[in-house]
């Protein structure tokens, strides 16, 4: 299931990470689940796929993160990764205004085929290397505001930002799933249709001003 | 009077001709028919697959064989009233042809106690029947009792009530369920489980497998007419039936598509649009596919309470979906393999990521999407591991931290040992796949390894690597 916050109150989320080749989305996400805890969090898939348990609140949560390549040819297929999730991590360099660029072709797609269902982060990646920005910081703000995404400031290289943009998200998906799960109990019964990411419209609708978080910026 | 008693001998011959034909032909139909078919569609439709009466038929050869059933009161009659009879005919042949009386009053008597085995046996029957019927009603009730709470009924609760009362049928007339329950209880071992899963599965009239059969046969009799005639169209299809029945009615088929394939076919692209069609309409039906599984897994859970933990039911699920796919996964795939087949270039000697490529050439060899996933994991395991003794091997100062691999790095090569591979149908495969993963495996590793695999293959086919190894073959 999409949103897995079931009776047990252990919620499973999908991450995405998207971005171009080299704006550092496999160092962000070394960092932030190396750091913290050992080396038990990697799988032996290496930083391709990553496993994350949290406890936030005192609600348990199991996030996976799901690397993608940056490379334009292996684009054909990117619905089948960012399908079913509920976060994304659109990383760019902030040396890099053609990174910029990609990750709101990256937004547009997302919503187009998601909806407002899934929370968008746009994260500008390499602050250390502030001296070269080429993408404004007001710019990338009041984008991100315009679409419905936070945005973050992240240094893989000094280990800034990175936490707090793993919990905000995390956060923002349990407030998603929560309102859902109202949502569920309220309305239709039992026809729970979230099934594959395939959402019946009404739902949507009232989905948004319910509190989804994305809206709210 | 001797014409009387041979008016009587005709009569009595008569009913024990209809009362033995039956049986007789019972037994012997079933194997003759199958065989007749089986010759007449090889050499005459020329299709891979096997017709739905066939495999089901197949399907439950083993049945057959297997289970001793017990005589019914009228067929037990029927025996009886034949060896009566044969001693009669020995009797008679030893009279001298003047002992007519005494040659009367034998087939009298042989016919008086002819009838009277078959009344009795016919009262015994209708009781039988009578205490069945009722024994199915109180389990019928039980089962409704059980299933009380859940309110309002749909169809589908309606559905399992029936089969957990024929579960309950079942149980009355076997013993081993109550002893496997028992043993669970005493050494409650993971290890069991999927023994008595397999056993289960082994007891053909079981109700659970009965369901599994009913299932398997309702999709192949779906995927029958679209795999039996696209087939042959497409020249570049060629399967790899390791199944015995299979090969019987292969031998002859390779040649044919071959031939079909020198010349352009101008069918070719037509059919192909149509089976897309097909391919479309029934993959939306396929949800129940996995609709099946779950129906089979809660048939089960409730056959053994015993098995309703979360680790037991995954190991039973794993179970049940062996024996559900293996014997369609070759019509299943052929289905899938409508849409994409290319033939791979080759590449010998040794070379980098053999050990995945090895690996990932073994996921064709199962029958379970379960199993394959495993292997596509432990393939893209293989090459992290890969690349990081590579990494080892020329840097010294290694640092593991900054430099894993990520999917930068994993497709790039995923690619590669997909190339190597030579496998033309992995395409169909993962799509297969796709199509039958449980829903919970799509969010972990192995959905990450199933799409980052799709993804790579989507690049080689994007990248018109096989083109040069011609679309000929």
């Amino acid at each position: 299931m999409a949103a897995g916050g079931m009776g047990g109150k252990t919620y499973s989320f999908k991450v995405v990470l998207l971005g171009e080749g080299c704006v550092g989305k496999t160092s962000l996400v070394l960092r932030y689940c190396e750091n913290k805890f050992n080396d038990k969090h990697i799988t032996t898939l290496q930083a391709s796929f990553l496993t994350k348990k949290l406890n936030i609140t005192g609600k348990r949560v199991n996030l996976a993160i799901w690397d993608t390549a940056g490379q334009e040819r292996f684009h054909a297929l990117g619905p089948i990764y960012y399908r079913d999730s509920n976060g994304a991590i659109l990383v760019y360099d902030v040396t890099d205004e053609d990174s910029f660029q990609k990750v709101k072709n990256w937004v547009k797609e997302l919503r187009k085929m998601l909806g407002n269902e899934i929370c968008l982060c746009i994260v500008g990646n390499k602050i250390d290397l502030d001296k070269d920005r080429h993408v404004s910081v007001e710019e990338a703000e009041s984008y991100a505001e315009s679409v419905g995404a936070k945005h973050y400031h992240t240094s893989a290289k000094l280990n800034k930002g990175i936490e707090e943009l793993f919990l905000d998200l995390c956060k923002r998906m349990m407030e998603t799933a929560q309102a859902e799960e109202r949502l569920k109990g309220n309305g239709a019964s039992q026809s729970a249709s979230s099934r594959r990411g395939v959402q019946i419209v009404d739902d949507e609708l009232q989905a948004t001003p319910a509190g989804g978080c994305c809206s709210s910026g | 009077m001797l014409r009387l008693a041979e008016q009587c001998l005709e009569r009595a011959k008569s009913f024990i001709g209809k009362n033995t034909d039956p049986p007789r032909h019972k037994a012997s139909s079933p194997t003759k028919t199958g065989h007749r078919r089986v010759l007449s569609d090889g050499g005459g439709e020329l299709s891979p697959f096997l017709p739905p009466e066939v495999f089901q038929r197949l399907q439950t050869v083993e049945a057959q064989n297997t289970s001793k059933k017990e005589l019914t009161p009228i067929e037990q009659a029927s025996r009886l009233n034949q060896k009566l009879k044969a001693n009669y005919e020995a009797r008679l042949a030893r009279l001298t042809p003047g002992q007519a009386c005494q040659k009367t009053s034998l087939t009298l008597s042989l016919q008086r106690q002819m009838m009277e085995n078959l009344i009795i046996a016919k009262a015994r029957q209708e009781a039988l029947q009578r205490k069945m019927e009722e024994r199915r009603l109180r389990l019928q009730e039980e089962a409704n009792r059980r299933f009380a709470a859940s309110g309002g009924m749909t169809a589908e609760e309606q559905e399992q009530r029936t089969l957990y009362a024929s579960v309950l049928e079942y149980e009355q007339d076997h013993d081993w369920p109550k002893l496997w329950k028992a043993n669970m209880k005493e050494n409650p071992d993971m290890a069991l489980v999927p023994r008595l899963v397999s056993y289960l599965l082994s007891q053909s009239d079981h109700p659970v497998v009965k369901l599994l059969r009913k299932h398997q046969f309702r999709i192949y009799n779906r995927l029958y007419p679209i795999v039996s005639k696209g087939l042959p169209q497409s020249p570049a299809l060629l399967l790899r039936p390791s199944h015995s029945t299979h090969n019987l009615l292969h031998s002859g088929k390779v040649r044919t598509w071959h031939l079909e394939g020198e010349e352009p076919h101008p069918l070719v692209t037509v059919d192909r649009e149509n089976s897309f069609e097909d391919l479309e309409q029934f993959l939306t039906q396929l949800d129940w596919a996995s609709a099946h599984d779950n129906q089979l897994l809660s048939l089960c859970l409730l056959s053994f309470e015993c098995l309703n933990t979360a680790s037991s039911k995954d190991l039973c699920l794993s179970s049940i979906e062996e024996a559900f796919f293996t014997p369609l996964w070759h019509a299943l795939l052929a289905l899938f393999r409508y849409c994409s087949l290319i033939p791979c270039p080759s590449l010998q000697g040794s070379y980098p990521y053999e050990s995945a490529v090895q690996e990932l050439k073994l996921l064709v060899t199962d029958y379970c999407p379960q199993k394959k996933l495993e292997c596509l994991v432990r393939t893209l395991r293989l090459i992290c591991a890969c690349a990081e003794d590579c990494r080892c091997l020329h840097e010294v100062d290694a640092t593991p931290r900054t430099s894993a691999i990520g999917a930068d790095d994993l497709l790039p090569i995923l690619s590669f040992v997909a190339l190597q591979c030579q496998c033309p149908q992995l395409i169909s495969e993962c799509a297969a796949l796709e199509e039958f993963i449980h829903e919970g495996y799509l969010i972990g590793e192995e959905g990450y390894c199933l799409t980052s695999m799709q993804s790579a293959l989507a690049y080689v086919e994007s990248a018109g690597c096989f083109l040069t190894g011609g679309l000929a073959v």
